[in-house]
């Protein structure tokens, strides 16, 4: 137990480092994605059809194909290709496409729940569609959203492990290779899932009490 | 305001149609209205009052017909111009029935904001304009507040507020008090008879019997997609017609 | 895409297809007690339900898988990559699989137990011929979006060097550089084209759903 504990102070600033770049990681994809989303949302409904498609194939690849493969195809892919990323690039670039097409979904959602009365007033008040988006549906559809979108935060930091494919040193992969240097995989690997539920158990009661707080305004 | 003087018409409507699917809605609607008059249609549920309203600001586009607001002219079947359609919605206020104030927004905020976005005023120039309107509605001291936190009836009035803040030269009322307590409704109409009084031009689709009798010049009837009766108010409501018309003033002035 | 290439990495396709519908058929039976022990009276084991499923969920698959694999393989018991694959997809399934369970009886409506007691039937009888058909039917769109999740998870175990889609896929990738791209682009294909059928399934199944509650 006291060698347990030891091994894990040695090791714990290392797997720290870890964590703050799959936190780096995490709020990159979620910054450049969720706006992603949010457009994308908004190109679905588009009356213009060769958009509307090319969105709808974005998100549809996004969502179908396991994140996994995105994140070997930005970096050994896309190399070969011209576009030649580190990493953190193709992490940052694999993880926005997952984001952006999930969250396009919730949100979609979101803008969907916007009572119709709320764009027939914004047009019969004379706003073009764009301000009523802008000032009308878009705030109220994300605020709806706002719940699923932080759910989808922690999936993401969960997903952020999976960058361990590509050799980014984020907590994963931190924790592996102090695993193959000193054998004592079981310990490490519990001490990284214990930072990682950390993390994760404190936000999911959070949004939880969020849901239940917008739930309680809106009955 | 002299509401009899010289005939120039702000809606004209010639053989309007529309269908949702097979079911025709409006059915060779045709009707005009003055400058500063006020009309009030009623008419038994599904008789076509709404659609017609919506088709005036073109919230519906209608199928059949012409219609001539405000000097816009729209022809069905045709498409609106763009800037056609942002005259007609500066000039045609509306009130629906369920107020649709913007939540998110202070009452201030929900009143301002078209205003700097439609008509250009800046911040100053909107926010004084949107108080002195809500001082109009008797809601002066609700500024600040959420709609949420507003009764009903204080909503609506906001509602009508905002919709005057643009300088409309009609409004278009939607069953504005269908959704609110009888009592509370009241102050609603009150509203919008000083509004009648002041010259303004109205549309009022209601079930309000005593405010189609007392505050409009003009009753349009209407059942099954068509116009069953029109005239002045007293002639329209004491002394119907048609036997449909005279059932339908039976039931509702007897409720 | 070279036929041979499009040919080894489609070989592939049953070991996820092993891999996810054995975590599923874990979860789905696994997910039946955590279930009962979430709603059971016994409040020591509804908070043991919801630790355990708490817990199952706050930690990456990935790092469970891990932990099965490298953790308790390289000191207790000897443990191969599909059954460690199967059994962590498998626990974590079985927590989300609980919620889903939970959710449903949550909308049966409660005359539905009143109705079956007034009937005088037994407490299995009233499980079976009354309740479990609900349950299947309300469970059923929720479960097939988790099975398509699942089947996308289950490109975690090539990690470990289960032979699936991915897997092959990057080994064919680390042999030609040159054709990463397209060697990932079909890999991610088949995922999306076996995920087709399942996403049809949940559209009906909801649809079906939908019409029942209408009616």
């Amino acid at each position: 137990m006291n060698a347990t504990l030891s091994f894990w102070a040695e090791s714990l600033p290392s797997l720290i480092s870890g964590m703050v770049v799959s936190l780096e990681v995490t709020a990159a994809a979620l910054a450049i994605g969720v706006p992603l989303g949010l457009v994308a949302a908004l190109l679905v409904q588009s009356t213009v059809r060769p958009l509307r498609w090319v969105t709808l194939a974005v998100v549809e690849i996004g969502r179908g194909a396991p994140a996994l493969i995105l994140l070997q195809l930005a970096y050994y892919g896309l190399p070969y290709s011209g576009l030649q990323l580190s990493s953190m690039g193709s992490a940052i670039a694999a993880l926005s496409w997952t984001t952006c097409a999930y969250t396009s979904e919730i949100i979609r959602a979101g803008l969907q729940a916007v009572p119709r009365g709320q764009s027939e007033a914004a047009m019969t008040l004379g706003l073009s569609r764009l301000d009523a988006l802008r000032f009308v549906i878009v705030p109220q559809g994300m605020r709806v959203a706002a719940p699923a979108l932080l759910g989808f935060a922690i999936l993401m930091l969960q997903a952020s492990s999976l960058c361990f494919a590509i050799a980014l040193p984020e907590l994963l992969s931190k924790a592996q290779l102090i695993g193959t240097m000193t054998f004592r995989y079981m310990e490490i690997l519990l001490l990284a899932a214990l930072l990682y539920a950390a993390i994760c158990i404190p936000a999911t009661l959070l949004v939880a009490a969020i849901e239940r707080r917008l739930g309680k305004h809106a009955a | 305001m002299e509401r009899t003087g010289e005939a120039r018409l702000i809606v004209e409507v010639k053989g309007l149609g529309k269908s949702f699917g097979a079911h025709k809605v409006l059915d060779g609607v045709d009707f005009s209205m003055r400058a500063g008059e006020v009309v009030a249609v009623i008419g038994p549920s599904g008789s076509g009052k709404s659609t017609l309203l919506r088709c005036l600001n073109q919230l519906e586009q209608h199928d059949e017909g012409l219609i001539q607001i405000c000097g816009i002219g729209m022809q069905a079947g045709l498409p609106v111009p763009r800037k056609d359609m942002n005259d007609l919605r500066r000039s045609a206020g509306m009130v629906f029935q369920s107020f649709n104030l913007f939540p998110h927004m202070t009452v201030l905020r929900n009143i301002s904001l078209p205003q700097e976005r439609v008509l250009g005023r800046s911040r100053a120039q909107a926010d004084e304009r949107s108080r002195a309107l809500l001082e109009r509605v008797g809601l002066a001291g609700k500024a600040d507040q959420y709609p949420a936190r507003c009764s009903g009836g204080q909503q609506q009035r906001i509602a009508i507020a905002r919709a005057l803040a643009l300088d409309p030269r009609i409004m278009l009322f939607d069953e504005p008090t269908s959704a609110l307590d009888p009592e509370i409704g009241l102050e609603v109409l009150a509203v919008m008879q000083e509004l009648a009084e002041a010259g303004m031009s109205m549309i009022v689709v209601t079930h309000e019997m005593h405010f189609a009798e007392t505050v409009s010049d003009r009753v349009i009837l209407m059942a099954e997609g068509r116009i069953l009766e029109e005239g002045p108010s007293a002639e329209v409501m004491r002394r119907p017609k048609t036997a449909r018309a005279q059932q339908f003033l039976h039931a509702v002035l007897n409720r | 895409m070279t036929p041979e290439n499009a040919l080894l990495i489609a070989g592939g396709i049953w070991w996820t297809i092993i891999v996810t519908l054995g975590a599923f058929g874990l979860g789905a039976a696994l997910g039946v007690p955590i279930c009962a022990m979430h709603v059971s009276r016994s409040r020591a084991l509804h908070v043991v339900a919801v630790v355990l499923i708490v817990i199952l969920r706050s930690v990456p698959p990935i790092v469970w898988i891990f932990i099965l694999y490298f953790g308790i393989g390289s000191g207790w018991l000897s443990i191969g990559p599909v059954p460690a694959a199967i059994v962590a997809l498998g626990v974590i399934t079985a927590a989300n699989m609980a919620e889903i369970y939970r959710g449903a009886l949550k909308s049966i409506h409660p005359g539905q137990w009143d109705a079956s007691h007034a009937l005088g039937l037994s407490t299995w009888s009233e499980f079976r011929d009354v309740m479990a058909p609900q349950i299947f039917r309300v469970t059923l769109p929720s479960a097939t979006t988790y099975l398509i999740g699942l089947l996308k998870d289950s490109a975690i175990a090539s990690t470990i060097g289960v032979m699936e889609i991915t897997y092959l896929a990057g080994f064919l990738a680390s042999k030609q550089f040159g054709a990463s791209l397209q060697i990932f682009a079909f890999a991610g294909a088949l995922y999306i084209l076996i995920s087709l059928p399942l996403a049809a399934v949940a559209r009906i199944a909801d649809a079906r759903l939908r019409m029942k509650v209408a009616q």
